[in-house]
């Protein structure tokens, strides 16, 4: 079996991705297994979804712990402990990240352990579809590569679960071509299907009455979201031109998370730890003071705590 | 009669302090979030909110909080009798000499459309009737947001949503016409009602301000532009929220004591501009374009505009 | 006699009034009524200091009373039935807010067909909720017991809210003398409410039933509702102990009748322990080893107790008033559950289905049930479930049927 793990962030399609890598396997004569963790994920949020390919069929469900393959949407989800990407990673892994760096450079700046292939998805959709969005068909062609199937049941199955998600057909058809062309690119690592280890018997730990004050899902600290930092969802950064700006405060009345404060003068100072990247500054700044950066892989804009 | 804001001329004059903190799960461009971020403002921290369940219930997850206040999160269906039940016992446990007076709460319910406009309709209408003092704070992004934006109530007429998709029979999407929600509150009489839309600070600000000075059920409406449901880029929230406004399908307005005010007039642009921006309509332009749906509905803000002016 | 004659429900209302509540939101339903409104005459008088709102809905009526106890206000509230279940999802809710307000209901059958008078299948429905439940066989049982649950509602060891069940209209509207606790002895019972993890006040601010997104902290709290659950059967015997000792009757969580030398033993709840209580007694005149086992508490499940009450008898029969379809009765799976492990378990178990929708219990059903059960002690395998049903009420119901289907015979 081929156990392959997708991350992503709300809105970048890991869910299709899987879907579509699925659905590839089931049209190759494969037995097929996709599923998505469902929460309350939300536009930027990290996800993950899983596909499991096989000759018999599948007994295993839900969270592969134990991945043969996986797949990383978004470079910045390596740092953020909420993403959980490094579980059950060891060096006979096959690791895919949407990054512009090389491999070599993707390996020695996050220290993955696996064996890691690096394509620049991102710059690709910027580059074909002109906007930011779902690189869903995209992310299931590499996997599919780099799973070993072939181009004709990725580009069928692109087709269907686009199609599914109510796609129009030149929209279902640049995907393809512009998948498969992902397809040819991403360098390929060799996959290995280790028998899995046995596991060994749960250490329980059954715990005991507390107080109500511990006891009970109530939250005593005021306003501590500020510890969970949000700035990994960027993948553009609104950027002051200090020059441009002439106080006017707009930013800091649209802003819906409140990560623009101004200082005495008048000048926004933006909390990029928290910052999601909206751009609603930037598409409302009257005076062009607030540009849009795409976030640079190798600075690493957000760390977590 | 010109509505005139008293207490929030300038944009300088918003309060700088924040009571919803960063660090929430919510979308990255969500309108709700922008108009609750201002209403609490004004509120201040002294509050307790009240939620039903929508998107807003990610805005406390253990075990972190982003709000300087308290929270309670109640069911889909009964917030506002939550909201019944804190302000009885702070009333209660005040006037027993249990808690002193500096200690006293804003309650606030936060509910999304679906909650307001029909499951939690009955327990609203009980607490507007029983004269509740509570603000009721509606973000309105016309869908089931949280669960991935199926037909509410308030969904508008045409729009596309994954419980009313476009098919030969229907290809406007909904015929349903969206409920007139502030017009059912109004029925009731509380003392003050108010639909505001966050790319419109100062009247937000203002309004809260207004509200402040009466008791009993104080309702407002947020309009709450929605980027991952109505399907347009995150950074144009206040754009698609502007179009509302501008085209007159989301009226600016108050009413206190029943008698409504209109605290914006827009110059009325086409409809069509409004809907054009965002995936939810785009059924109506391509591709077929749906020239008798998009009559219909610059038909229904002519209609109402007519009958404002008089 | 000592006492005064009343109702159950003036009954529960007099618990509510002695242990001076802060807040009581009602909605009224049969065969509950009465209490709110005894309660509404008293809060409008000044008899009592609490505050009185007749809500919208039990939704909402459990909604605002979850609410109010988890700003810190002592609370009670009614309902029965329809209501119960209508309010279901709040229930949920307030137990896991850890609320520890007390709730009495009414039992009532459900719907459909509807009807007015009682069975347990709506107190029981609640019975996975978190809330602990306490099932009284008189007037006098139900005032004493709400003035123990609020204790042991109320102590920080359980921190849970408490349902105290009765009958409707065996107990409801059922008068009979009622010894009225002393106020002053009542407070000495109950200590003031001031819960360390509840109430919303401006200097410290908290969030109460945050979601929590995952099964980790899920698991750990609905578990720590269960340990404080079974905490409760320790609170409740030392409430039991002090209530003693003020008021002079004492209450178990399980309740033995003429047990010492039964061999076959008749597990019951509710009124209708009483008419067990005087089959046992006709039984025995006759020289039959029988005894009854009434179960008081049914959450936590006092299986301890059950057990020691249970064990070595040649034969056991539950008595459900209530009816899961499909499987039987309710009661007897829990009972059975629990004696699994015992060596000396009884030879047999036999489960009876009876009183369903208010339908009388007789004389003549109970000798039967001491009949049957006997024999399958002598037998040595259970029997049922057995619905108790007579000749007499199977003709009744063809004469309705043949009405009902337009004379056509």
């Amino acid at each position: 079996m081929r156990a392959v793990r997708f991350h992503g962030r709300g809105g970048q399609g890991a869910k299709t991705a899987s879907r579509i890598l699925g659905t590839a396997a089931f049209l190759e004569g494969f037995v097929a297994q996709d599923s998505p963790i469902y929460g309350a994920e939300r536009r930027g949020a990290p996800v993950a979804a899983f596909t499991r390919i096989a000759k018999d069929p599948i007994r295993e469900r839900g969270v592969i712990v134990h991945p043969d393959l996986v797949v990383i949407a978004d470079a910045s989800l390596v740092q953020d402990p909420a993403a959980r990407v490094l579980d059950g990673i060891d060096e006979r892994t096959a690791v895919f990240v949407n990054t512009s760096l090389t491999a070599e450079q993707c390996q020695a700046q996050t220290s993955l352990p696996g064996r890691l292939t690096t394509l620049d998805l991102t710059d690709i959709a910027l580059q074909q579809f002109g906007k930011r969005g779902a690189i869903s068909a995209l992310l299931g062609a590499v996997a599919g590569r780099l799973a070993g199937l072939h181009r004709e049941s990725m580009s069928g199955a692109i087709a269907r679960e686009l199609a599914d998600l109510g796609l129009a057909v030149p929209v279902i058809e640049h995907n393809q071509t512009i998948a498969l062309q992902c397809y040819d690119a991403v360098r390929t690592v060799p996959l290995e299907t280790g028998a899995a280890q046995p596991a060994a018997s749960a250490q329980l730990q059954v715990p005991s009455y507390e107080p109500p004050t511990r006891g009970t899902a109530r939250i005593s600290a005021a306003a501590n979201s500020i510890l969970r930092e949000t700035g990994g969802w960027r993948t553009f950064r609104p950027v002051l031109v200090p020059d441009k700006c002439n106080g006017c405060w707009l930013c800091f009345a649209y802003c819906p998370d409140g990560v623009i404060s101004m200082t005495k003068d008048d000048r926004p100072v933006i909390d990029y730890a928290h910052c999601k990247g909206c751009q609603i500054c930037v598409h409302e700044c009257p005076t062009e003071a607030l540009v849009a950066e795409r976030e640079q892989e190798g600075a690493v804009a957000w760390k977590a705590k | 009669m010109t509505w005139q804001r008293e207490t929030f001329k300038k944009i300088k004059q918003i309060p700088r302090e924040e009571h919803v903190l960063p660090g929430t799960a919510l979308c990255a461009g969500c309108g709700g979030l922008e108009a609750l971020r201002l209403a609490a403002k004004v509120l201040g921290g002294d509050v307790v909110y009240v939620n039903a369940a929508g998107c807003f219930t990610m805005l406390a997850a253990y075990p972190f909080t982003p709000f300087k206040g308290s929270w309670l999160y109640t069911t889909m269906g009964s917030a506002p009798a939550g909201a019944q039940g804190v302000r009885d016992a702070l009333d209660v446990l005040i006037a027993k000499g249990r808690l002193p007076k500096e200690e006293d709460l804003k309650v606030v319910v936060l509910g999304g459309d679906g909650s307001t406009y029909d499951i939690a309709l009955s327990s609203t209408s009980g607490a507007i009737t029983r004269k509740l003092d509570f603000y009721y704070f509606c973000y309105d992004n016309e869908a089931y947001g949280n669960t991935g934006m199926q037909l509410s109530p308030a969904t508008p007429y045409g729009a596309r949503t994954t419980t009313s998709p476009c098919s030969l029979q229907h290809p406007a999407g909904t015929t349903q016409e969206k409920k007139d929600i502030f017009e059912i509150w109004r029925a009731h009489k509380p003392p003050y009602i108010a639909t505001v839309a966050p790319r419109y600070p100062l009247d937000l600000e203002e309004k809260f301000a207004r509200a402040s000075k009466f008791t009993g059920p104080k309702l407002f409406l947020a309009l709450s532009a929605c980027p991952t449901g109505w399907l347009y880029d995150p950074g144009e929230t206040p754009e698609v929220a502007k179009l509302a406004v501008e085209t007159g399908l989301w009226p600016l307005k108050e009413a206190i004591d029943g008698q409504v005010t209109h605290t914006y007039i827009p110059k009325r642009k086409p409809v069509e501009e409004y809907l054009k921006l965002q995936g939810r309509f785009r059924h109506l332009f391509e591709p077929i374009r749906q020239d008798e749906a998009i009559r219909h509905i610059q038909a229904r803000v002519d209609d109402y505009w007519k009958q404002v002016n008089g | 006699m000592e006492g005064e004659m009343m109702t159950g429900n003036l009954a529960a209302a007099w618990g509510a009034r002695l242990v001076d509540v802060d807040y009581v939101p009602a909605f009224p339903i049969t065969p509950q009524t009465e209490i709110v409104e005894a309660l509404a005459k008293w809060c409008e008088s000044g008899a009592m200091a609490a505050r009185f709102v007749t809500m919208d809905s039990e939704h909402s009526m459990m909604t605002a009373a979850g609410a109010a106890a988890a700003t810190g206000a002592r609370v009670f509230t009614a309902t029965s039935s329809q209501g119960l279940l209508y309010a279901l999802e709040v229930l949920y809710s307030v137990s896991g807010w850890r609320a520890p307000l007390v709730l009495v209901n009414v039992s009532r059958a459900l719907a459909a067909p509807i009807t007015l008078e009682p069975d347990h299948n709506d107190v029981l429905a609640a019975r996975d909720c978190g809330f602990l439940q306490i099932h009284a066989e008189t007037c006098q049982e139900v005032l004493d017991s709400i003035l123990m649950a609020y204790r042991i509602a109320e102590d920080e060891r359980v921190m849970l809210p408490v349902i105290v069940n009765l009958d409707g209209f065996y107990l409801s509207f059922t008068r009979e003398p009622v010894i009225m606790p002393d106020p002053e002895q009542v407070k000495r019972f109950l200590p003031p409410f001031r819960p360390a993890h509840l109430g919303f006040k401006a200097s410290s601010p908290h969030a109460l039933g945050v979601a929590v997104l995952s099964g980790t902290p899920y698991s750990y709290f609905r578990h720590q509702m269960h340990l404080a659950a079974i905490n409760a059967l320790d609170v409740h015997r030392e409430a039991a102990a002090a209530f003693e000792q003020l008021f002079g009757r004492r209450y178990d969580v399980v309740e033995g009748y003429r047990l010492d030398d039964a061999e076959d033993v008749l597990v019951m709840t509710n009124a209708f322990a009483s008419k067990g209580k005087v089959a046992v007694d006709v039984a025995r005149a006759e020289g039959k080893r029988v005894g009854l086992l009434r179960l008081r508490m049914i959450r936590p499940w006092p299986a301890d107790a059950i057990r020691h009450a249970l064990q070595g008898r040649r034969a056991v029969a539950v008595l459900d008033q209530n009816l899961s379809p499909g499987q039987g009765g309710i009661l007897f799976q829990e009972v059975a559950a629990c004696l699994y492990h015992e060596a000396l378990r009884p030879r047999a178990l036999c489960s009876f289905i009876g009183g369903l929708g208010g339908k009388n219990l007789s004389e003549g059903e109970l000798r039967a049930i001491f009949e049957q059960t006997a024999e399958a002690g002598v037998q040595g395998k259970g029997i049922g479930p057995v619905l108790l049903y007579t000749e007499a009420e199977h003709r009744e119901m063809v004469q309705l049927q043949v009405l009902a289907g337009g004379l056509k015979s």
